[in-house]
């Protein structure tokens, strides 16, 4: 249909202006201060490049580093977890059982709570003394795996994972498994009538045909393991501790751009050139998410 | 779906009733804590209380300031559905109804957004905020929450408003409607169902962040709720039934809300950014 410029920009003006002056024009501005060294009030001083250099070299590029490796951890073991008990979890709800409506509500409650909140709570639990996780190991016989799991290097980062997971874990189930749902019941008769059995029907038919949905919730992942902060924040707080074994890039961020005990020179150019590397690691994944969805769009 | 012997069905009710009882068991034991007190805690961490302590919800909700933080959440994320709602579905009629010059640029353009986290413009949002005065203040919120929130609500309703047969609206457009008359009384009454979804998601997204009042944020009687329970946290770290029960008034509200919606939370979710 066409329709006249007047009614057109009726329409489209407010959230057009809203989005492009709180989100976009942001975004373009993190840029332009990353070549800027700033504290905040005042002048901006131009200095080139040298904020990358900052941040790729000396005692903070190896912060940024430990930081980044750890993000790709996150992403790795979330990749790993996330899809692979969904994809299980999955198959289970949308095999022939009673009760699946409710066990979906059920694994669905975790992700209505705020993540910092889940950190708060699994903070207390991983108490090293007094925690609920420590006591059932006791209680069950098992007092020697106790250990102050958000204490040490060791446990830390794969702790605040598992903290992630128990937390999101119901939204790959449930997306997954409306992808599951989608395929045709007469497909997986067929195949049974032609003796296939459970296994291959799973891997044959099923993972080939929601293939798309795990290729999207992988690009989803990848953007949102880049942008931990709040589990981390909640349960090491900003100084990702111990010894940093936690951090990741939200958190450094966090301490440069806004500070927090103990960190050194609070500076906004620096924070915004933190925020470049992050967006620079992100972008390609984040194109290609777009083109996905814009040429589904024009599919559909 | 798949068929499963006798056998088979035991195990996997087995293996779905360890997975509830994960996700059930902690918030049961924090509901039992947030009921002792602090010696039976750590004493007697899995019984149930010997004597049920009511008053520590009494004082969690006035030394936490809970009260304040639902209220302040409450208006940022009703006030910002309202504004996503309205904008959102006028964006998402405009590029769905009519044909005009750059129409899939405006649609690309929209879902920059979903790809790139609004997080990494942070700085430049809280400068932004603080030359307009409204940094430490709800509607400085809910400016970036409309906004934040603006790309999964197109992207949705731009899929239910393609639905719409085009012959319902032409046709009201050869009865003389404005394109103003046609949105309201042809296109939205038909995607009800799609704008309960953005709201009902998009609140809870409001309601759970934790980063923008973390960072905008420096008044307690501003705090939003996650903001008053992290501050909470921080000043009775050692009060753990008054932590427990902080806890568990501040994750009640949006629970119940999925309890009494679940089934527009899982269309919301599943179909928000993923289909």
């Amino acid at each position: 249909m066409h329709i006249k410029l007047k009614y057109l920009l009726v329409f489209i003006l407010p959230a057009m202006l809203l989005y492009t002056v709180f989100i976009i024009y942001p975004l373009f501005d993190s840029l332009i201060l990353s070549f800027f060294s700033w504290s905040g009030v005042g002048a901006r001083t131009f200095v080139g490049l040298r904020n990358f250099r900052t941040i790729f070299s000396g005692s903070f590029g190896k912060e940024l580093f430990n930081a980044f490796f750890n993000n790709v951890y996150f992403f790795l073991m979330l990749i790993v977890i996330e899809l692979g008990l969904g994809f299980l979890i999955a198959l289970m709800l949308a095999s022939k059982i009673k009760g699946a409506g409710a066990f979906r509500v059920v694994t669905y409650i975790p992700n209505m709570i705020p993540l910092v909140l889940v950190g708060f709570m699994w903070g207390l639990f991983l108490n090293p003394q007094v925690g609920l996780v420590n006591q059932l190991l006791k209680l069950v016989g098992l007092g020697g795996w106790a250990q102050p799991w958000l204490g040490q290097s060791s446990t830390a980062l794969t702790t605040i994972i598992l903290v992630n997971v128990w937390r999101n874990l119901g939204f790959y189930v449930l997306v997954i498994l409306a992808a599951i749902l989608d395929i045709s019941p007469e497909l997986i008769e067929a195949a049974y009538i032609d003796g296939a059995n459970n296994w291959k029907i799973t891997w044959r038919i099923i993972f080939p045909l929601t293939f798309s949905t795990f290729r999207t919730l992988a690009i989803l992942l990848f953007i949102w393991s880049f942008n931990i902060f709040d589990t981390v924040y909640a349960l090491t707080g900003v100084q990702a501790g111990p010894y940093r074994s936690t951090d990741v890039l939200g958190t450094l961020f966090y301490r440069t751009a806004f500070g927090g005990l103990g960190s050194g020179a609070v500076d906004m150019g620096l924070g915004a050139s933190v925020t470049v590397f992050i967006f620079a690691i992100v972008m390609p994944v984040s194109i290609l998410y777009v083109y996905l969805v814009e040429k589904k769009q024009r599919s559909a | 779906m798949l068929k499963l012997t006798l056998f088979g069905k035991i195990i996997v009710y087995i293996l779905l009733a360890v997975y509830c009882l994960v996700v059930l068991v902690p918030f049961f034991m924090m509901i039992m804590n947030s009921l002792k007190s602090m010696r039976e805690i750590f004493l007697k961490p899995f019984s149930f209380p010997s004597q049920v302590l009511f008053d520590n919800y009494t004082k969690a909700w006035r030394q936490g300031s809970i009260g304040t933080g639902y209220r302040n959440s409450a208006l940022v994320a009703g006030i910002s559905v309202v504004g996503i709602l309205v904008v959102a579905s006028m964006f998402a009629y405009a590029i769905s109804k009519y044909d005009f010059k750059g129409r899939r640029f405006l649609f690309i353009y929209s879902m920059l957004g979903l790809a790139f986290p609004a997080r990494l413009a942070i700085i430049p949002i809280f400068i932004l905020l603080r030359n307009l005065n409204l940094t430490n203040s709800l509607i400085g919120l809910i400016l970036i929450y409309t906004s934040v929130n603006i790309p999964f609500s197109v992207f949705l309703l731009k899929n239910f408003i393609d639905g719409v047969p085009n012959e319902l609206s032409e046709a009201a457009r050869i009865d003389g409607a404005t394109p103003m008359q046609i949105y309201w009384r042809v296109v939205l009454p038909l995607v009800k169902p799609a704008l309960s979804i953005v709201a009902i998601v998009s609140f809870v997204n409001v309601w759970n962040d934790f980063f923008f009042p973390l960072i905008f944020i420096n008044d307690k009687s501003k705090a939003t709720i996650t903001l008053a329970v992290s501050i909470f946290f921080g000043e009775y770290s050692n009060q753990w039934p008054l932590l427990f029960s902080g806890l568990t008034l501040a994750v009640a509200p949006t629970i119940i809300l999925f309890l009494l919606f679940s089934r527009q939370f899982i269309t919301g979710m599943t179909q928000g950014a993923i289909k």
